[in-house]
């Protein structure tokens, strides 16, 4: 059964694949023939362009450790972000009296995006890490948050009352029938945040990186703004931003994975 | 002794529960002065059409909703809120999605009072033991989505037996069966609330439905309510003999009960409809 799905989807794979990467390819070409009528001493990239320069900086490591040092900073921002955020969306979602009480201050703060808290994030913490951290998990915080309280004021009520006629606690009930309830909701949050989350470091380290004339805060962003106002490298900045594309791509793979995994009740 | 002899389990004396609308604050009437004593060791069906207060006079029984006046006693002792001493399967089986079947009918032993003081060891024979009773053997490592409307029922079932409630409180649990698989898992039900054991061993269990027949089937006396306000209409003694099986539903004796039944209800339900 599961052999001759196999087959039938392997079987309908290829042509699939063909039919969408065959607009990318036509464009890639056409960039690439593009460029090559230009004179030879413009900056415009070009595809053989981006190709040999992402070489010279994955060789020079200079792309590695960037992107270490901003994935780093995503990853403990957005652990920063997860905590508060599922902690105070379960609350929300558990108590009408904290959701009255503390949704006012959220959704007037919702609006202000990252990068409006930077200014604030740099005079508190400086250029470096810190600041970014601050800024992703202000990000990342607001998807969880109130996906997370959804999930929990959303528990199916008749879960909870069967758990308490079987005599469970209010605390063992949060943690074995709320939770797990509010499990799909919590996970769509933090796939939300971590994708914000990648959007705001590379933001905010590209600031940053302004804010210090291109000092030694590091991460992606500020390597783009390296090259972009003082190597003036097209080249450099394009890698970047693919770089980052295809970063964030696969965080939304994994989680999704990571979904199913944890979730094997929901087909 | 003799004050256990006489004493009922449940009491419900001159109980009524009006709801509030939430915005607008009007009150509803859902269950009016409802008295009623339920001896141990019997089987009681509630019946009666759909908003007469069926549901509500078990969830204060369960503990889940209090009434807004009188008084309602197990044991002689009132009733202050939840307890695992008086179990509930509910309309829609109330299963934990994301928990195997075995882990549903363990999550009282393992989460709650029943399983306190309980060695882990004598859980999970007890989990064993329920699986055997609802003959769910083999499907022990599914989801619920993945098994029938009637393993799902058993499931509920042996979750609620596993607990060991000295009273059982069941909310419609065959409604959603089709009509063959409800009459097999009536016999079962019966067969499992102990039917066959004298009579200090059984379960005292109010059951709630609208199907004539079932109550009938299994009552020890048959509780039929009317709405709007929700009262009790009658209490009539089912007095055909157990066991029962199959043959009785030819008695002609069901044929005149479940007759009575359709009497006190009939014209509520023709205004229903209308």
């Amino acid at each position: 059964m599961s052999a001759t799905l196999a087959l039938s989807s392997a079987g309908r794979r290829t042509p699939d694949m063909l039919r969408a990467i065959a607009l990318p390819i036509t464009l890639l070409v056409a960039w690439q023939l593009w460029a090559m009528t230009l004179p030879d001493d413009t900056r415009a990239p070009s595809p053989a362009s981006v190709v040999a320069a992402f070489v010279r900086l994955c060789a020079s490591g200079n792309l590695p450790i960037s992107l270490a040092q901003s994935f780093g900073r995503v990853l403990v921002g957005f652990a920063i972000g997860l905590v508060l955020g599922v902690s105070l969306g379960t609350l929300m979602g558990a108590s009408r009296a904290v959701r009255r009480n503390i949704e006012p201050i959220i959704e007037s703060f919702r609006p202000i995006a990252p990068m409006a808290v930077l200014p604030i994030a740099i005079l508190w913490f400086g250029t470096g890490t810190p600041a970014g951290l601050s800024i992703v998990g202000y990000a990342a915080f607001f998807p969880m948050l109130l996906s997370t309280a959804q999930g929990v004021s959303r528990t199916d009520r008749n879960l909870v009352q069967a758990a308490r006629t079987m005599g469970v606690s209010r605390f063992r009930i949060l943690a074995k029938v709320i939770v797990p309830a509010a499990l799909p909701s919590i996970l769509l949050g933090a796939r939300l945040g971590m994708g914000v989350a990648w959007t705001a470091i590379i933001a905010a380290e590209l600031a940053v990186g302004a804010k210090s004339g291109g000092g030694s805060s590091g991460g992606i962003g500020q390597m783009m703004f390296i090259f972009y106002s003082y190597s003036i490298d097209m080249n450099g900045i394009v890698v970047c931003m693919i770089v980052v594309g295809v970063v964030a791509l696969f965080i939304d793979r994994l989680f999704r994975i990571a979904e199913r995994h944890l979730i094997p009740w929901r087909q | 002794m003799s004050d256990t002899m006489t004493r009922p389990k449940l009491r419900l004396d001159h109980v009524t529960k009006e709801f509030a609308a939430p915005r607008t604050g009007l009150r509803t009437v859902a269950v009016s002065d409802v008295s009623l004593e339920i001896q141990a060791g019997d089987f009681v069906c509630i019946v009666g059409p759909s908003g007469c207060g069926k549901t509500t006079v078990m969830n204060m029984i369960a503990g889940l909703d209090k009434p807004s006046s009188g008084t309602i006693e197990i044991d002689g002792a009132p009733i202050t809120g939840p307890g695992a001493d008086r179990g509930v399967m509910f309309q829609d089986y109330a299963l934990f999605p994301w928990l195997t079947v075995r882990d549903n009918i363990g999550f009282g032993l393992r989460n709650g009072t029943p399983g306190r003081g309980m060695a882990a060891n004598d859980v999970e024979e007890r989990i064993s033991k329920h699986i055997e009773l609802v003959r769910l053997g083999g499907a022990e490592t599914k989801y619920p989505h993945q098994i029938s409307g009637g393993m799902r029922q058993r499931v509920a079932l042996a979750r609620l037996l596993a607990n060991g409630p000295d009273v059982l409180l069941m909310d419609e649990p065959l409604g959603a069966l089709d009509a063959q698989t409800r009459l097999i898992l009536q016999a079962e039900l019966l067969r499992i609330w102990g039917e066959t054991a004298p009579r200090e061993e059984r379960k005292t269990a109010v059951f709630i439905t609208h199907d004539i027949a079932e109550a009938v089937f299994l009552s020890d006396s048959v509780v039929v309510m009317s709405s709007h306000p929700g009262r009790i209409r009658a209490v009539l003694p089912i007095d055909l003999p157990r066991p029962r099986d199959e043959h009785v539903r030819a008695h002609p004796r069901f044929a005149q009960l479940s007759e009575e039944i359709w009497e006190l209800i009939r014209d509520e339900a023709y205004r229903a409809i209308a």
